[in-house]
């Protein structure tokens, strides 16, 4: 395995009394993108913000290969790091046109030089056309690919992106998260990623890396973590998920949808049993009881009560759509997750 | 453990900045400690506060009260309404109303007390009206120049209301007139009194206009006690008393204002347009204000600087009230972005000197002359004892002692809108240009300056505009032979002797409306730098 790009150990945080970050681990690989995903207060955005130098940590350490960038000893300021920040907002400057804000970190250059690199990732981002606009004339979109531009011209090892998609509509969004990802992939730049849409994580990062409450629940490819989540929180964090919780017995839980085997978990402990609303079987049977259907095009979301007063969602192909108001729910054992917590 | 992390990460603050701040915070607060250090110790003339405690005193005190409520009440009716009118509906001339109702400010209190008594004595041209003296002369004279306090922060307060609270207050079957009374003059008290604070300390600070409309307040106390009797001290237990007044007042405006500020974001204006007959009533309702604070005094002043001997050395008092407020003006600029700056880099370190400096506002201006002239008494015995008399009348008694009494009252002017000015700019500019590399100079010169320079002009304009209306602290801390615009006019109307007053005082106005009416447009520009 090549050496991370970056590390992070140990990553604590506090402000005021509140931990944010409470011991952080994190390495991220060259190149790719690295999703950071979590819900608002899980201190992703105080991680990425650690990352770039806007924050120091209480203890821990940032280091790259070529040196440690902030522990208790040692800080490298923001812009002595190599790093490109994407803001939420944009933060473009107001009084600057689309250029001179895409050219501001170019320090090394001069005159038309600068000029003419700035153009080239205006260019880039396909806003040429617009490098004479102030950011009050540029769309909400257009504003964030000219903060991508103004990150990535000056050429950083990595890019940090703070949720740069979430203050725009949703077609707009699909279409500047393909861009950056394609941009960002012929660049070569890694990228980190803040976001709270778990969509968005999925689609646009080889990694992800879940947060909650300061810490680091899970980290894997997305697939794994969507089919394994190895808690409920992580479960949650990255789309809808039924969860049942019960105590083990005879080296298995006896849910609703049938007996899961529970191997590693000792008899008379509790666990939880996660299954996916789309890996939810809907079958013949009469012990669940059918309570709404929400038609969402290629799908039907069921919600229904099993015998036991717990709920269960299941997402079905229209034309398999039960007739009668009751039906019987399974899984196949191996789409079925038992964790502990 | 959670302090020192604080310390650590409080990084690249420019100490410039603080080492300012805590100026300001000296110079502001040194003359308000003298005074009540004086007021405590000092010995003042035999028997001067008891003989006045007994005939006076209780007329002053008196006085005051009736002067703040009366001008109080008429500013609250006039600028309430204008705000309103202005913030929630549409009629021509709207948009230039917005702006000149605010122009009042650049009017000094005294100088309209001048015109509308000469207009409304028996003899005068209005002399059908009933004169205008006495407290509530004074009050109504108050009401008319200052009302705009109450109308720029009413206003806004008005516009930051969500316009639907009261559309929904009409929905659910309120007429108009209760859905105001009952949703948005409720929402926009803290703003109406914050505003009315403001004006109260204006008017416990004035002199002029009280004096010669024969209502003389606690300020003109604290100026006969220095003239008159020559006794700093009693001069000083006068002037704790009306800081006293200020300080509940600034307490009081702070207050509103903090609650005002939180009453939600500005949104979309929805204003009603008006129907002709409307229109024509708020049109009348917007120029009466500045026909009677600006338009009738100044007419009849300009009438009867056509009609007189031109009074001497107006030449000369304008270089001095120019070069006077210009100075003054350029270090509260400095003093309040430097305070703003503190603020904004040093958090909660920076932060007691910056509120310190606030404090200055609560001395008005004859407080602060009392308050140097302790201060700097003090320094030059000290010079004195030290160097055997070899600096003669250094320090007291010169252009150096009036900037520092200016600067007392006014810095804190400056320091709001130097503040608010930077506040606009969002940290992740900073953050932004801060990672591509800008230092703290790059920063300030192709970030801040441009994007807070309209902000900074303007409180460097209020404190001129201020600087050129001050009449208190002039009068005692001018050096002898040097006679400001404010002073001349003063003299002359003192002396009853209009016409070569008048000059002088037009000229003033003349000088401060143009600057009062960039600051106006400054103030209702939109306050928020869109990011997005």
């Amino acid at each position: 395995m090549t050496r991370p790009l970056l590390s992070v150990r140990d990553a604590r945080f506090l402000r005021g009394r509140r931990e944010i970050l409470s011991g952080v681990d994190l390495d991220l690989p060259q190149g790719g993108i690295v999703a950071l995903l979590g819900p608002s207060g899980s201190g992703k955005t105080t991680l990425l913000r650690a990352i770039a130098g806007l924050e120091r940590l209480d203890g821990g350490e940032i280091s790259t290969p070529s040196g440690i960038l902030d522990n208790q000893t040692a800080w490298v300021p923001p812009n002595r790091r190599g790093f490109g920040l994407v803001f939420q907002d944009g933060a473009l400057f107001p009084h600057m046109t689309a250029v001179m804000n895409t050219a501001f970190g170019l320090n090394h250059l001069a005159g038309k030089a600068r000029r003419d690199e700035a153009m080239i990732w205006l260019d880039r981002v396909g806003l040429a056309h617009r490098a004479h606009a102030y950011p009050h004339e540029l769309s909400g979109g257009e504003q964030q690919r000219v903060a991508l531009a103004r990150a990535l011209a000056p050429g950083p090892r990595l890019i940090l992106l703070d949720e740069p998609f979430s203050s725009l509509d949703r077609s707009l969004r699909d279409d500047l998260r393909r861009s950056t990802a394609k941009l960002l992939a012929a660049s070569g730049i890694s990228a980190l990623l803040v976001t709270h849409d778990a969509e968005e994580a999925m689609e646009m990062a080889e990694t992800i890396i879940l947060m909650q409450e300061g810490r680091i629940v899970q980290a894997g490819p997305p697939e794994a973590l969507y089919a394994r989540p190895n808690s409920r929180a992580a479960a949650r964090l990255l789309g809808p998920a039924n969860i049942w919780t019960g105590t083990v017995r005879e080296g298995g839980l006896d849910s609703p949808i049938g007996h899961v085997e529970a191997p590693d978990i000792p008899d008379g402990e509790t666990a939880h049993l996660i299954v996916r609303p789309e890996r939810t079987r809907v079958g013949s049977g009469d012990t669940f009881t059918l309570v709404t259907r929400t038609f969402r095009g290629g799908a039907v979301d069921l919600v229904t009560f099993a015998p036991d007063g717990s709920e269960w969602c299941a997402r079905v192909a229209p034309d398999g759509l039960p007739e009668s108001e009751r039906a019987g729910l399974s899984a196949s054992p191996s789409d079925v997750v038992i964790v502990r917590d | 453990m959670a302090v020192i992390s604080v310390w650590r990460r409080r990084v690249g603050l420019p100490p410039v900045s603080v080492i300012l701040a805590v100026t300001a915070a000296g110079v502001a607060t040194l003359p308000l400690l003298a005074v009540l250090v004086l007021a405590v110790t000092g010995s003042g003339a035999d028997g001067y506060l008891q003989h006045l405690a007994s005939t006076r005193l209780p007329g002053y005190a008196a006085n005051t009260v009736l002067v703040l409520v009366t001008a109080a009440a008429g500013a609250a009716l006039i600028g309430t309404g204008l705000g309103w009118l202005i913030a929630r509906t549409r009629f021509p001339g709207r948009s230039i109303f917005e702006w000149a109702l605010a122009l009042p400010l650049a009017m000094p209190a005294y100088i309209a007390a001048y015109g509308w008594l000469d207009l409304t004595l028996a003899a005068g041209p209005l002399g059908a009206l009933p004169t205008v003296r006495g407290w509530w002369g004074a009050g109504v004279i108050f009401a008319v120049t200052l009302y705009p306090y109450v109308y720029l922060l009413t206003r806004d307060a008005f516009l930051r209301q969500p316009p639907h609270l009261e559309e929904a207050a009409r929905a659910l079957g309120r007429s108009g007139a209760s859905a105001f009374l009952t949703i948005a003059l409720p929402a926009a008290r803290p703003a109406i009194a914050a505003g009315l604070a403001l004006v109260a300390m204006e008017a416990l600070a004035d002199y002029g206009a009280v004096i010669h409309l024969g209502a003389p307040t606690l300020t003109v106390g604290v100026l006969r006690a220095w003239s008159g009797a020559g006794s700093l001290a009693d001069a000083a237990r006068l002037a704790v008393m009306i800081v006293a007044i200020a300080l509940v007042l600034t307490t009081l405006e702070r207050a509103g204002r903090s609650r005002a500020r939180t009453a939600g974001q500005r949104s979309q204006p929805n204003r009603t347009a008006l129907g002709p007959g409307a229109a024509l009533l708020a049109i009348i309702a917007c120029l009466t204000p500045l026909l009677l604070a600006l338009v009738a005094p100044l007419a009849r002043l300009a009438w009867h600087a056509l009609h007189s001997e031109p009074a001497r050395n107006v030449w000369n008092s304008s270089l001095n009230s120019i070069s006077l407020a210009a100075v003054t003006a350029c270090l509260a600029a400095l003093f309040g972005l430097a305070s703003a700056y503190a603020l904004r880099s040093g958090g909660r370190f920076a932060a007691f000197p910056v509120r310190t400096a606030m404090l200055g506002y609560a001395a008005p201006g004859a407080v602060a002359a009392v308050g140097v002239l302790a201060v700097l008494g003090t320094l030059q015995s000290g010079l004195d004892r030290a160097a055997g008399g070899i600096f003669p009348v250094l320090l007291t008694g010169t252009v150096l002692a009036l900037v520092f009494a200016y600067l007392t009252r006014f810095a804190a002017a400056a320091i709001g809108p130097c503040e608010a000015a930077l506040g606009r700019i969002p940290p992740s500019l900073d953050e932004a240009s801060h990672l591509a590399g800008a230092g703290p100079v790059r920063r300030f010169v192709q970030i801040h300056w441009p994007l807070a320079s309209g902000g900074i002009l303007a409180a460097a304009l209020i404190v001129f505009v201020e600087v050129l209306k001050e009449l208190p602290a002039t009068m005692i801390l001018r050096p002898f032979n040097f006679d400001t615009l404010a002073v001349v006019a003063h003299n002359y109307a003192s002396d009853e002797r209009l016409g070569q007053s008048a000059l002088p005082a037009l000229v003033l106005v003349a000088l401060a409306l143009p600057a009062m009416a960039i600051v106006a447009r400054q103030a209702i520009a939109p306050k928020r730098i869109e990011v997005r």
